[in-house]
């Protein structure tokens, strides 16, 4: 304690790496990275080649020690890697790099040798529990069972496969040796792949058969099974199979293996109590599967991923029922390739059918050669109205690898009909029929339909309005009009001339008259004189009333005058006048008197209508 | 009679000239609708096209285009159809039909402005007739209109009179407010002061400037109101009152 400080930083801090420059396929080892101070950031190499089974395991140990009356401190930080070869070759293995006090330092780099596996690498099983154990482990430092006695290996049914189509996997143990027991260490994860565990459990135990491989018998034995469908496409590798062994060896005490028939008859186990149990660990080797994807090349629409080969049916129960009344449809996919993964195909219903999510059932056989089976789906179908129906056929596509092409099978297309069933609520009780009303169904929507008939086309950018023919014929329309009215107004002027006139001269003319009346009165005529007075009063009245002559009547008179606001007096008086004239004009033989009276009242009833009108 | 003869001889000459020009087209209409049946919608495009080239157009003519975009599903352009035929015809229900939904298929929906009723009013009665039909709206009520005058003018009784003259009232507003209505929608289709976005995706700008301000951004098939025009930007407005400036490439405007 009492030693100066710079003593204990005497050494510079470095990084050694300590490992085995030669290891065999399979087998694991340590690599152990020592730093002699304390430090931080400490960065791996890559291990390419190996794989980290465990680590870093990080340990640190300070000491002090006195020496001669120095002290010194010595520090000791390991990082360890255990690492397991699984390819042979030579790999380079980078530096480590750790910070100390703000300094790095690093490892040296250094390469590591793999060489095949001849099973000398096996683990020794720890702990030493059975007497086998002990025996072996005192008479020599270590039993080994070869890699060439014991191995196991995996069996694709084919290397190359496309995307969905099944592989059958075989782990198989190959052995010279008894094999005590066996434990499934790791297996492999299968990324990329559906995966079905088809081993064939005979009752616990391993079916044995004998195999020669190189021409050396082995009792092989089939640990495992398993059917994998890729997913996707492009080299797919499975990882090895990793399984630990106790295999159960002679051990041949200070005595080199020799190949005496003789000695290896008392070397046979029955005779030999020096069975050693060693644990071995067995790797299968890597598998690089080629998935090919499907060719998109004539793939049919109807197409859901299966591959396989398969046959496809439908059956139907029954196509002629009544209302209401249930059917099946069956639909049956059977053959080999992945059953469980298959999508069924799915039928089209008319739309008035009640259908029921369909039944799915499966039976699938697991047999040597992979997944094979029957799927069905069974559909419950209830017509709801009466009528015929048509269940078109359903297609199912497979892709057959064998033939490396597309295949299109297709049901029948039924035909149903359905009658009005009786009872239910199609209203057998007498019209009842609001429980069966229904709103229309829309089964799609889309754009109208094009224009066709004519299209009546007219050049671009022609607006009527505003256009010269809109202003010809507001134009047309107001002279037509004004003509109208212009027309009118003339024709208007004209008869109302032709009125004032006849209003104007009928005095003068009644006067006319009267004269030649009054000539006619002196001659004593008398028929000339009526006829004359007559026609003096008649058309007196008519021209100053402007009543046409035809329509001229005591009634017209009577009634014009009163719609003129003609004195009733002077009215009674006129008609009195013109009766008096026509009744005298019909009886003649009247005296002179009364033609005098005549005359001298038609004069005084024309002065008087002159005076009013 | 002199006058009549001068009406009908212009008449005919107008009508002739449009009947020659047609003769083709009609044929090409036919043959391209017998496409559009069959489901070749790009030789029915074609022969469409074709009509268009020779300067005619017509509702059934825009309205074919639009379902043939449509159907091949270029809905910007069938959007842009359906629009031109509507404002030939804004009250044809089967075109309305077809815009609303290949309305449905752009990626913008945008919440129009709520209008006062008055304006809305306004509007839907403009629509319910075209400009030509109003046009000839306009020259009934003014027949209306002269013969409700004469009415008034030259009836000699009260009744009829009085008829005349509220009658004419009612024919004279009749007669200005189809004017107006006429006006307006030949306005409406000389200055294309509508438009659809064409590109993909457009992003519209505070000023008519590349380097302003993004302020929202417009998918293919959006209608919009043109508002100015300056060096090959448009200043547009959206139905939801938006405003902002286009370069004018990426819209098609009718």
């Amino acid at each position: 304690m009492l030693c100066p400080l710079w003593l204990w930083a005497q050494d510079d801090p470095t990084l050694t790496v300590s490992t085995k420059k030669q290891v065999m396929v399979g087998e694991r080892f340590q690599v152990v990275f020592e730093a002699n101070a304390e430090g931080k950031n400490f960065q791996a190499p890559s291990f390419e080649g190996f794989t980290v089974v465990g680590g870093p395991f990080t340990s640190s140990s300070s000491s002090f020690s006195m020496v001669n009356g120095s002290m010194s401190h010595t520090v000791r930080c390991t990082y360890t890697f255990a690492l397991q070869a699984y390819q042979e070759g030579t790999f380079h293995v980078g530096s480590a790099t750790l910070t100390v006090k703000g300094k790095k330092i690093s490892s040296e780099p250094f390469d590591i040798k793999v060489i095949p596996d001849d099973g000398s690498h096996a683990v020794p099983s720890g702990g030493g529990s059975s007497s086998g154990q002990g025996q072996s482990q005192q008479n020599t430092s270590d039993p080994q069972v070869s890699g060439k006695d014991l191995f196991i290996r995996v069996i694709p049914s084919k290397k190359s496969v496309y995307v969905g189509e099944q592989v059958v996997l075989t782990y198989k143990l190959y052995t010279k040796v008894p094999v005590s027991s066996l434990s499934v260490e790791r297996m492999p994860s299968y990324a990329g792949f559906w995966t079905k565990d088809i081993t064939d459990n005979n009752g616990g135990s391993l079916r044995q058969t004998s195999e020669y491989i190189n021409g050396i018998e082995y009792t092989a034995a089939e640990i495992q099974k398993i059917v994998v469908v890729p997913q996707r496409s492009g080299t797919l590798p499975i990882d090895p199979m990793i399984i630990e062994c106790i295999a159960q060896i002679r051990t041949e005490s200070n005595r080199q293996r020799s190949m005496d028939p003789f000695e290896a008859f008392f070397n046979d186990p029955f005779f030999n109590r020096n069975i050693a149990n060693v644990k071995k660990e067995l790797t299968s080797q890597t598998l690089n599967l080629e998935v090919k994807s499907l060719p998109e090349n004539g793939k049919p629409a109807s197409f859901a991923g299966a591959v396989g080969n398969f046959n496809f049916k439908s059956e139907i129960d029954k196509t002629e029922l009544s209302t209401n009344e249930a059917f099946t449809l069956t639909l049956t996919v059977s053959g080999t390739g992945n059953v469980e993964l298959l999508q069924m195909p799915t039928p089209v219903f008319p739309p008035d059918f009640e259908v029921y999510d369909p039944k799915i059932t499966m039976n699938v056989n697991n047999n040597v050669n992979g997944l094979s089976g029957t799927k069905k789906a069974e559909y419950l179908v209830i017509p709801r109205r009466a009528g015929s129906f048509t269940v078109p056929a359903v297609e199912f596509s497979y892709f057959d690898p064998s033939k490396g092409a597309y295949q299109t099978l297709s049901s029948q297309p039924y035909e149903i009909k359905v009658e009005k069933g009786k009872g239910g609520d199609e209203g057998s009780s007498g019209g009842i029929y609001a429980s069966n009303q229904e709103g229309i169904k829309y089964l799609g929507s889309d754009i109208r339909h094009i224009m066709t008939g004519n299209a009546h086309l007219k050049p671009m950018h022609t607006v009527f309005f505003g256009s010269a023919a809109y202003f010809v014929v507001l134009l047309v329309l107001l002279v037509l009009f004004v003509i109208l009215l212009f027309v009118l107004k003339k024709r208007e002027q004209l008869s109302k001339d032709t009125a004032a006139n006849r209003n104007r001269k009928a005095d003068k003319v009644a006067r006319g008259r009267l004269k030649s009346a009054a000539q006619f009165l002196k001659a004593k005529d008398q028929d000339k004189f009526y006829v004359e007075m007559s026609q003096a009063l008649w058309g007196y009245i008519a021209d100053k009333l402007g009543i046409e002559r035809s329509k001229l009547s005591m009634d017209t008179v009577n009634e014009t005058m009163k719609a003129k606001n003609v004195p009733d007096e002077l009215t009674q008086q006129f008609i009195d006048t013109l009766n008096s004239c026509e009744f005298a004009r019909f009886a003649p033989g009247s005296a002179e008197a009364k033609m005098d009276d005549l005359y001298q009242r038609g004069i005084d009833v024309i002065s008087k209508a002159e005076k009013v009108l | 009679m002199k006058r009549y003869t001068l009406l009908i001889c212009l008449l005919a000459v107008m009508g002739w000239g449009r009947v020659y020009a047609q003769e083709n087209s009609e044929e090409w209409f036919n043959q391209a609708n017998a496409a559009y049946n069959a489901g070749n919608y790009e030789s029915a495009m074609t022969l469409y096209e074709q009509i268009l080239a020779s300067e005619v157009e017509s509702v059934p003519l825009y309205f074919n285009m639009g379902n043939t975009y449509y159907k091949m599903r270029e809905y910007p352009m069938a959007i842009y159809y359906y629009e031109k035929a509507l404002k030939l015809d804004p009250s044809n229900e089967e075109v309305q039909t077809n815009l609303a939904i290949a309305n449905q298929a752009i990626v913008d929906e945008i919440e129009p402005v709520p209008q006062s009723f008055i304006v809305r009013g306004w509007q839907n009665a403009r629509a319910s007739l075209s400009g030509d039909q109003w046009a000839w709206c306009s020259i009934a009520a003014f027949a209306l209109l002269l013969f409700a005058l004469f009415l008034f003018l030259r009836s000699r009784r009260m009744g009829l009179r009085k008829l005349g003259f509220f009658a004419g009232l009612v024919f004279l507003l009749v007669f200005g407010l189809s004017v107006v209505f006429a006006m307006q929608l030949k306005q409406a289709s000389e200055n294309q002061n509508q438009a659809i976005i064409m590109s993909p995706t457009v992003t519209v700008k505070s000023t008519p400037n590349e380097i302003s301000v993004d302020l929202f951004v417009l998918h293919e098939g959006t209608k919009v109101d043109i508002l100015e025009t300056n060096e090959g930007w448009s200043k547009i407005r959206i139905a939801n009152g938006s405003v902002g400036w286009l370069q004018a490439d990426f819209m098609r405007p009718f």
